[in-house]
């Protein structure tokens, strides 16, 4: 479900970001700006008139310096502006923030309902391991890539449950060994393994033991899955954080280097990713814009895979036309910035200014 | 065209060339031919000797250029791998690689012999190749040290092939090379220009492994000293060595003679070379409080988190339990600023690359990261086992690179970089010494 790098993110998120609601201060403060600025000179006003525009002087320069129907001086609002843009807080180092931080405990059905979405994909891939095993004994070679794309794609619809694992999860992927690992590398099994041996000719019986082995490990994720905590923000950026891992690792073709299965592993990777977004739906609704958003985009993506899919399959990165290939990549950027939005707008924290050096301030 | 007809083309083509080339400069060699144009083209060299193209870095002396010189804004890296059967012509190879890279980084009017034969410069930069802050940086990896050119006795005891780090993703046709060029100029066509000159000295000897290109960003103050931005948008630079700093330089950079080292060593440095690939998309993304987070410092000012400008001292002294700058921010576990860590600073002198795109459509983009030290497991090992920790990991991945080491410099004309491995004049400070066993 994961690649190989993404196994050294322990929470790419610390605490909270910087919240939303800025922007529109920073665009008051540079009309603010540009009309109260006096007469600034850019150093060039003395040079040759054919450089550039000619700088009409601002009219208002030195005659207004309040903020209109206040005594609160022009410079002052600036600074405030700034600093509620920069901090979060005042001048007077009061809180500012205007999105009221939602508790972690909210995140705990979520999450549950998540589990029980990864445990029906776990049932799934093991019946579709075993029946790779029993292909793997007496089927063909086109039905053997068949079952491993059929067993992979279960595996890979777990998406948010990456790094949660840890050694398990490099047995099953394979990856231990890097992108590139050698056939002698005892680390070299998994889903990795089988789709080398299936995909470069070998012989399909000699793959059998390790059919056995993923068969057994995802037993043992099965048992290991309702165990595994998931921290409420942590939940939160996972779903971007998949499909990113997808772009990067399987779209790249880099972790799927045989069977070039990258459009199926984007496509489980997606719905996962949507998995996380419904689940957290409750939490997000009436937060900024950002469900409407992220609904539109999956929908765009969802549309494209089901056009892309003939007869049950999808096709391999490098069977895709320009077109459709061009498409895929840009929704999937689209549905990222989408996505990202989704862990910002659920803050579980307030944001703090880090303390001054030496306690100044 | 008939052939008579080339062959006057080409007479007339001498007599322009000849009115072209007419020399400044350092070995200025001139096609005879029509002088009428001279004066126009001597006004245009000297015009362009005035300008901004006139900076000249000396090329031979104790320590090779390119390593203290400020950073010129342009870059290109080309690894090779020596090809060459015999030993010999291993030697003559690097002589003229040296030879020529010590003339163009001098700069000088572009030669023509024989108007039959290609000519020796390709022409790029016109008929004088003006210095433009060029240098030329000769390194060796370890495998050149291996039993094809009798060089195992004189491999320097640190330099050994770059191993993978626990979160790299190197690809081994962008890694190692018996040789490397840096090559760094103000203007990107001098780069070019001199890459295109030096493998065609080499070819047939040193073939091409693996090339990158580097840029650096511009500087933007707001004052002279400011550092400049990396392609995640921050600072970088802020804490690095003054190479002015003579003393320092000898602490942290040069080999010196004695320690273990073959005594041809002395006066060069190990350089690490990291291909890091950023996943910019990814970083644009993060939240501006993570980021800071992450990195440790303002990414306006670049001043340390709580902290005002950009060379104040962060003092992780008063915050212990990183609660100002985490424990796992990017600045803290690169230089955590103790006695004990003091020797383990490195000499950074990065470029960022750009190289098109991805798979997925992805901006192919990162940090050429170039480091100088005295000794890599003492000082970048250390430091890069750190920085498995800090989250900044996550939006990286190393492709490429390799340990290299960068000898003393030609000690004089005849001398050549690198010649001290075969037991020439610099294998000992400049003296002669012929034999091998001298070496070690």
């Amino acid at each position: 479900m994961r690649s190989r790098r993404s196994f050294c993110r322990p929470g790419r998120l610390r605490g909270a970001t910087i919240l939303a609601g800025g922007l529109g201060l920073v665009v008051v403060a540079v009309l603010l700006g540009s009309a109260l600025a006096p007469s600034h000179s850019d150093g060039r006003s003395g040079g040759v008139a054919s450089e550039g525009p000619a700088r009409v002087a601002n009219p208002l320069a030195g005659q207004v310096t309040r903020v209109v129907g206040t005594d609160v001086p022009a410079a002052r609002f600036g600074e405030e502006v700034a600093a509620r843009e920069d901090f979060e807080e005042n001048l007077a180092g009061e809180k500012v923030s205007d999105l009221l931080p939602i508790s972690p405990r909210r995140f705990a059905k979520p999450v549950r309902e998540y589990k029980a979405y990864a445990h029906g994909w776990v049932e799934r891939a093991i019946a579709d391991a075993e029946a790779l095993g029993a292909t793997l004994s007496t089927g063909s070679r086109a039905a053997a890539e068949r079952a491993w794309e059929r067993a992979w794609g279960d595996y890979m619809h777990l998406g948010a449950d990456y790094g949660l694992f840890g050694r398990l999860e490099e047995e099953l992927d394979g990856t231990a060994g890097g992108p590139k690992a050698s056939p002698s590398d005892p680390e070299f099994v998994g889903f990795r393994r089988l789709e080398w041996g299936i995909w470069t000719g070998r012989p399909l019986r000699s793959l059998s033991p390790y059919a056995h082995r993923l068969v057994a490990d995802l037993k043992r994720l099965r048992k290991a899955l309702p165990g595994v905590r998931i921290d409420a923000l942590d939940y939160a950026t996972r779903g971007h954080e998949i499909v990113e891992d997808a772009q990067r690792d399987l779209l790249s073709g880099m972790d799927v280097p045989w069977s070039h299965a990258g459009v199926l592993g984007t496509a489980a990777a997606v719905a996962s990713a949507e998995e996380v977004f419904t689940t957290l739906k409750p939490l997000l609704s009436g937060r900024e814009d950002t469900e409407p958003e992220v609904e539109s985009w999956l929908h765009r993506l969802r549309g494209l895979f089901a056009s892309l899919r003939h007869d049950g399959r999808y096709p391999s990165t490098t069977q895709m036309g320009t077109e459709e290939r061009e498409r895929l990549n840009g929704y999937v950027a689209g549905a990222l910035t989408a996505l990202r939005m989704v862990p910002s707008t659920l803050e579980t924290e307030a944001y703090e200014a880090p303390p001054s050096i030496g306690g100044r301030r | 065209m008939s052939p008579l007809d080339r062959r006057q083309f080409l007479g007339r083509s001498a007599a322009l060339l000849g009115a072209g080339a007419v020399g400044l400069g350092v070995g200025a060699e001139v096609a005879s031919g029509s002088q009428d144009a001279a004066p126009s083209a001597a006004e245009a060299t000297e015009r362009v000797l005035a300008d901004e193209l006139a900076a000249r870095q000396p090329f031979e002396g104790y320590h090779q250029q390119g390593i203290l010189t400020p950073r010129q804004a342009q870059a290109a890296f080309v690894a090779l791998d020596a090809i060459a059967p015999r030993r010999n012509e291993l030697i003559e190879a690097l002589k003229e690689l040296s030879y020529r890279a010590g003339a163009l980084t001098q700069g000088g009017s572009v030669a023509t012999i024989e108007i039959d034969d290609p000519p020796p410069d390709s022409g790029l930069l016109g008929g004088y190749n003006a210095p433009d802050g060029l240098t030329v940086t000769i390194a060796f990896g370890a495998s050149l040290f291996d039993g094809r050119y009798g060089l195992a006795a004189a491999r320097p005891p640190g330099l050994r092939a770059m191993p993978a780090f626990a979160k790299d993703g190197l690809e081994p046709d962008r890694c190692h090379g018996d040789v490397l060029l840096q090559i760094c100029a103000e203007h990107r066509d001098t780069v070019v220009h001199t890459m295109r000159e030096l493998l065609r000295t080499t070819a047939g000897v040193l073939t091409p492994r693996w090339r990158l290109d580097g840029f650096q960003s511009t500087k933007r103050g707001p004052t002279p000293r400011s550092s400049t931005r990396n392609l995640f948008g921050f600072r970088d630079g802020t804490a690095n060595p003054d190479p002015s700093d003579a003393k320092l330089m000898e602490r942290l950079v040069w080999v010196k003679p004695g320690a273990g080292e073959p005594a041809w060593t002395a006066g060069g440095t190990y350089q690490v070379v990291r291909t890091i690939r950023m996943h910019v998309e990814f970083w644009d993304r993060v939240g501006m409080f993570e980021q800071t987070n992450m990195i440790g410092r303002d990414r306006v000012t670049g001043a340390p988190l709580g902290g005002t400008h950009e060379f104040e001292d962060p003092r992780y002294d008063l915050d212990p339990h990183g609660r100002r700058i985490p424990l796992s921010a990017h600045i803290r576990l690169a230089n955590p600023r103790t006695p004990a860590t003091e020797d383990q600073r490195i000499l950074r002198r990065p470029y960022n690359y750009d190289r098109g795109l991805d798979e997925a459509g992805n901006l192919d983009q990162g940090l050429l990261f170039v480091a100088f030290n005295q000794d890599v497991a003492r000082q970048f090992e250390t430091i890069q086992k750190r920085l498995e920790a800090e989250e900044m990991a996550d939006y990286i991945t190393p492709v490429g690179g390799g340990y290299y080491f960068a000898p003393r410099a030609a000690a004089g004309s005849g001398d050549w970089v690198g010649s001290g491995m075969f037991g020439g004049p610099s294998a000992l400070g400049g003296a002669s010494r012929p034999q091998m066993q001298t070496v070690r």
